[in-house]
């Protein structure tokens, strides 16, 4: 086992400190561990590549000499190799090591573990003077996050099976142009192929598993979109809500401003979706009054008189 | 959460990543102890010893002492010289820029926006690595979990010392200082539960981290081993009018069709009534009776003054 990584460590080696493209006779002629026929050095060799791009270490294959048919030969370049963010501070260095530990017990704990002891090796000193006193962390429940980030990078297909609001199951295909987490939820955005418009998915009402297929072949992500959005107002418009001193917590932690009327306040909310807003007023009874919009009024009006007719 | 197993027994793949990601580390903590060394690479020390002695055995093609990496750990301490090929830290992958990205974004949704001088450094920082690993800009993460919540509540279990904690009943939607012995913490559908004994309640109870607004550190009696006393569930049953998603996530019930009767309880009637009213008529409350007439009248009460 040791003489695997050791051959792996000596080919990379090889490969980084290379100028020229260096061909596979040369490789076996001077790299320690390749024995054998040639065709087992071949297989040797050609695990070893694919080994080594699955640890993300890109390796160049090229010509020895392009006029002539040449034998194939690979190096490494330093500059693909090694971690290059640019001139980084002391700060920067502190700040992404606390955006590292918000992952603490959730899915990508080992990988932001793994990117803080690369950047640790920079040899920058951290500067701790001048962080936030507070750092949120990350709820999940084992997402592949990585395999949402690809699809999305790279406009590949999703395809998985979706509890709608009225509990209907349908399949979805959907090319994601975004991911993003609220409140211990995740959150899914991007083209639904069959209807061609921006849907946003709950991860937790997603069923089974998401499926990556081809995507298709023009894709472009829709105009002004970032995943920002997917958490601003859907109208441009506050709803503005009378709610009784000392009560009306979660409203209040939503709202956009408050100002004081006497025995109540009143705040404004900007409006994410009105199914979810409807929901969490009539959650608090008699200690919440809409003004405005007329749409949520209307909204909270039929669903008492709903209320009222099952129950009275 | 299970915490992670030794790293010892591993595939000869990560084995060599952790080995190119050695050298570098090494390179900028000359001197550092093996057993530093084997904490930060997760690692116990005999694999560290292993794992050192590999790399010794490394280097340029020759591998005359000319060539080899020239590591020194016999006095416990880790020195490396002529490494100059793989000095530099390896590019991070996709999948740890995705870590940062996102991490640096929750970050930023904690601080304060007067620091404008740290927003910056996020946003620049965000935008270096998603290009680095080909990441778009379309992730967003917040939480609104307190660290030092978090913090004062993970020492009190440590220590078994009481806490103070001011918490939101979002039952009651009130918001009370309770006494508590936190006991464990909990991860229930994405969020983070304290199992404490309450000492308002004299019972066990389950806080949601997240409603914490505070805590500190409190004196407290251990509770007396006399088994306090279960308050009674309050048993309910419900007849589906419409059945909806929110109807099916709230009450944890499947299967849904419009007429479905199902039954449930919960300790807290405010919970059952207020339940009942955020589903805005999409189901009915069979029973108890005094809910049922008592959610009524609370119905029509807030009708009157929109139509008043």
């Amino acid at each position: 086992m040791s003489r695997k990584s050791e051959r792996l460590i000596n080919l990379t080696i090889a490969l980084l400190a290379t100028k020229r493209f260096i061909t596979k006779s040369e490789i076996f002629k001077t790299i320690e561990g390749y024995e054998g026929s040639s065709e087992s050095k071949d297989r040797m060799f050609e695990r070893d590549k694919d080994d080594l791009r699955s640890l993300g270490i890109e390796i160049e294959v090229g010509s020895f000499d392009p006029l002539f048919d040449d034998e194939a030969g690979y190096r490494i370049k330093q500059e693909r190799y090694q971690l290059d963010l640019g001139d980084i501070t002391a700060l920067e260095i502190s700040l992404l090591s606390l955006a590292a530990q918000a992952w603490q017990g959730a899915s990508l704990d080992d990988a932001a573990q793994r990117a803080l002891v690369k950047l640790n090796s920079l040899g920058i000193a951290v500067d701790e003077a001048n962080l936030p006193d507070s750092i949120p962390f990350f709820s999940d429940e084992g997402l592949d996050l990585p395999k949402i980030t690809r699809a999305i990078a790279e406009h590949q297909i999703l395809e998985f099976t979706y509890q709608n609001y009225d509990l209907s199951v349908e399949n979805r295909r959907v090319v994601p142009i975004g991911l993003s987490t609220r409140s211990g939820y995740w959150y899914l955005a991007g083209v639904d192929q069959s209807i061609e418009e921006v849907r946003t998915f709950r991860f937790d009402r997603v069923i089974g598993t998401f499926t990556v297929k081809r995507g298709p072949k023009k894709f472009e992500t829709p105009e002004n979109f970032d995943s920002q959005s997917l958490f601003e107002r859907v109208k441009n418009i506050d709803a503005v809500i009378d709610v009784r001193r000392g009560k009306g917590t979660s409203l209040r932690a939503i709202a956009s401003s408050t100002k004081s009327i006497g025995e109540w306040d009143q705040i404004q909310i900007p409006i994410l979706d009105m199914k979810t807003l409807s929901a969490l007023i009539l959650w608090h009874g008699d200690d919440v009054y809409v003004h405005s919009p007329m749409e949520l009024r209307e909204i909270i009006i039929s669903s008492l008189k709903d209320i009222l007719e099952t129950h009275g | 959460m299970a915490k992670n197993p030794p790293k010892n027994a591993v595939s000869p793949l990560e084995r060599t990543s952790r080995l190119l990601d050695l050298v570098p580390y090494i390179n900028t903590h000359q001197g550092i102890s093996l057993v530093d060394l084997a904490e930060i690479f997760e690692v116990s020390t005999n694999q560290m010893i292993s794992d050192l002695t590999t790399l010794w055995m490394c280097g340029l093609p020759g591998y005359t002492p000319l060539e080899l990496m020239d590591l020194d750990f016999e006095s416990g301490y880790v020195t490396i010289r002529n490494a100059q090929t793989l000095a530099r830290p390896r590019s991070i992958t996709h999948e740890e820029g995705v870590a940062l990205v996102l991490g640096l974004d929750v970050l930023r949704s904690g601080i304060s926006t007067e620091r404008t001088d740290l927003i910056e450094a996020i946003s620049s920082l965000s935008q270096r690595i998603a290009r680095l690993v080909n990441l778009p800009l379309a992730l967003s993460a917040s939480s609104d979990i307190n660290h030092e919540v978090t913090t004062s509540v993970k020492e009190a279990i440590a220590h078994r010392s009481g806490l103070q904690i001011s918490y939101h009943s979002l039952y009651k939607d009130e918001v009370s200082a309770r006494v508590v012995l936190p006991l464990e913490m909990l991860e229930s559908q994405g969020y983070l539960y304290l199992h404490a004994y309450c000492f308002t309640a004299l019972d066990f109870r389950h806080f949601r981290i997240d409603r914490i607004q505070s805590a500190s550190s409190a004196e407290v009696k251990k509770p007396s081993t006399a088994p306090p006393e279960n308050p009674e569930k309050i048993g309910f049953s419900v007849k589906v009018v419409r059945p909806t998603r929110d109807v099916a996530e709230r009450f944890q019930e499947s299967n849904l069709e419009p007429g479905t009767v199902f039954k449930s309880s919960s300790f807290s009637q405010h919970w059952i009534a207020r339940s009942v009213l955020a589903s805005g008529g999409a189901i009915e409350l069979l029973s108890p009776a005094e809910i049922r007439s008592e959610l009524a009248k609370r119905a029509k009460m807030v009708l009157n003054r929109y139509e008043g």
